[in-house]
């Protein structure tokens, strides 16, 4: 079902097609974007089945949608957009979800803090989390792990995606400004995290 | 995060080392049928469908004579709609009595029908066979159960005849 041909065509030019009821031009976005999406995603949420839900949802609501995609903005801004809007969406729920592993905060001895402290040491990893530890496990994925997603979004886009700022902006729905505030934080927080480490 | 850590490097060149660590980083590849996954939730639309509209609106807009067609023949359906909203409005008792004649002269039409049916049916040869045949009552309760019992039968061989069977083994490497 794969055209070659498709490949040398610009974005615009394969939307226009998928527009048009071509089945492989569908094929070309997805084939185009499924990696550097899939790897943003994976880079946000840490989890590789639930990076691949979110791509998945992220590419049928896009390819869904494509009759209201406007040709006058990028259509990797648009698509990045709507797969970082799930990564964030996803964070926030689960970040509501989150029990707090270090005890009650209403616990005041040390006694009452370590019974309401949940224990997960003894979690058996699947070979999934091994894949997931080997991919993610170097100590540059374990800083940017350990930004904020606002920050993380950011310096993905740039500095793995190369993204320029504007792109991001438009992406992210966030002023200039705000990006490159954001990148410059992100950067002094991954030079204090990796600064122990000599190239 | 860490603040108590001194970065090794100066300044800039600590920077173009980050840089240099984070454009080397990977991507990272979904699982093999993840495309197909995707296709089988995408409504891919219909060609054909999109090419007729398509090619309609780019003729109906080719030149400024065509639209001129194309607006004259719109204005001239939705203004004899109009026309007959408002005639019709303005003429009730004629609409009424129009109705009203119109459907006495159809139940006039269907009587004739009725009546020509019947007279073609009676003059029939086998006709006064088949009503002396249903002259006695026992006889014709026979009859009656008779067709009842055809009729039945037929409904009944129509519905399993319809009925698709259901599979009784599973063929190999389908999924199902």
């Amino acid at each position: 079902m794969r055209r070659p041909e498709l490949a040398v065509r610009t974005d615009q030019e394969i939307v226009a097609l998928a527009r048009s009821g071509e089945e492989a031009a569908y094929r070309e976005l997805v084939r185009r974007y499924e990696r550097p999406l899939f790897s943003l995603l994976y880079r946000m949420v840490r989890d590789r089945e639930l990076a691949e839900d979110l791509a998945q949802e992220t590419f049928v609501k896009a390819l869904n949608a494509i009759e209201s995609y406007r040709p006058e903005y990028k259509f990797s801004s648009w698509i990045f957009k709507i797969a970082n809007n799930a990564a964030i969406d996803h964070l926030r729920r689960r970040e509501l979800d989150t029990l707090s592993l270090e005890g009650s905060p209403h616990a005041e001895t040390p006694e009452a803090i370590e019974a309401t402290a949940l224990q997960i040491g003894d979690r058996q990893e699947s070979p999934l989390d091994e894949v997931e530890a080997r991919e993610l496990g170097g100590e540059i994925e374990a800083a940017i792990a350990k930004l904020r997603p606002e920050y993380r979004s950011c310096i993905l886009l740039r500095h793995v995606e190369g993204r320029a700022y504007e792109e991001i902006a438009e992406i992210l729905g966030l002023p200039l400004g705000t990006v490159k505030t954001y990148i410059h934080r992100a950067r002094n927080e991954l030079r204090r995290e990796l600064a122990h480490l000599r190239p | 995060m860490t603040g108590s850590h001194e970065s090794p490097l100066p300044p800039d060149e600590f920077d173009q080392w980050l840089d240099a660590q984070l454009a080397a980083l990977p991507l990272f590849e979904p699982s093999l049928n993840f495309s197909d996954r995707v296709m089988a939730s995408v409504r891919v639309p219909d060609p054909f469908a999109i090419r007729s509209i398509r090619t309609a609106r780019r003729r109906l807009f080719a030149t400024p004579k065509s639209v001129a067609l194309a607006a004259c023949l719109a204005l001239l359906v939705v203004g004899s709609m109009a026309a007959s909203v408002v005639w019709t409005l303005a003429n009730r008792d004629t609409m009424f009595a129009f109705g009203g004649w119109l459907a006495s002269e159809a139940g006039q039409w269907a009587w004739v029908g009725v009546r020509g049916a019947a007279l073609t049916l009676m003059e029939q040869p086998w006709f006064a066979g088949f009503r002396g045949l249903l002259d006695e009552p026992g006889r014709l309760a026979l009859a009656s159960a008779f067709g009842t019992m055809v009729y039945v039968t037929g409904v009944l061989a129509l519905r399993r005849l319809l009925t698709a069977p259901a599979p009784t083994q599973r063929v190999a490497h389908a999924n199902w």
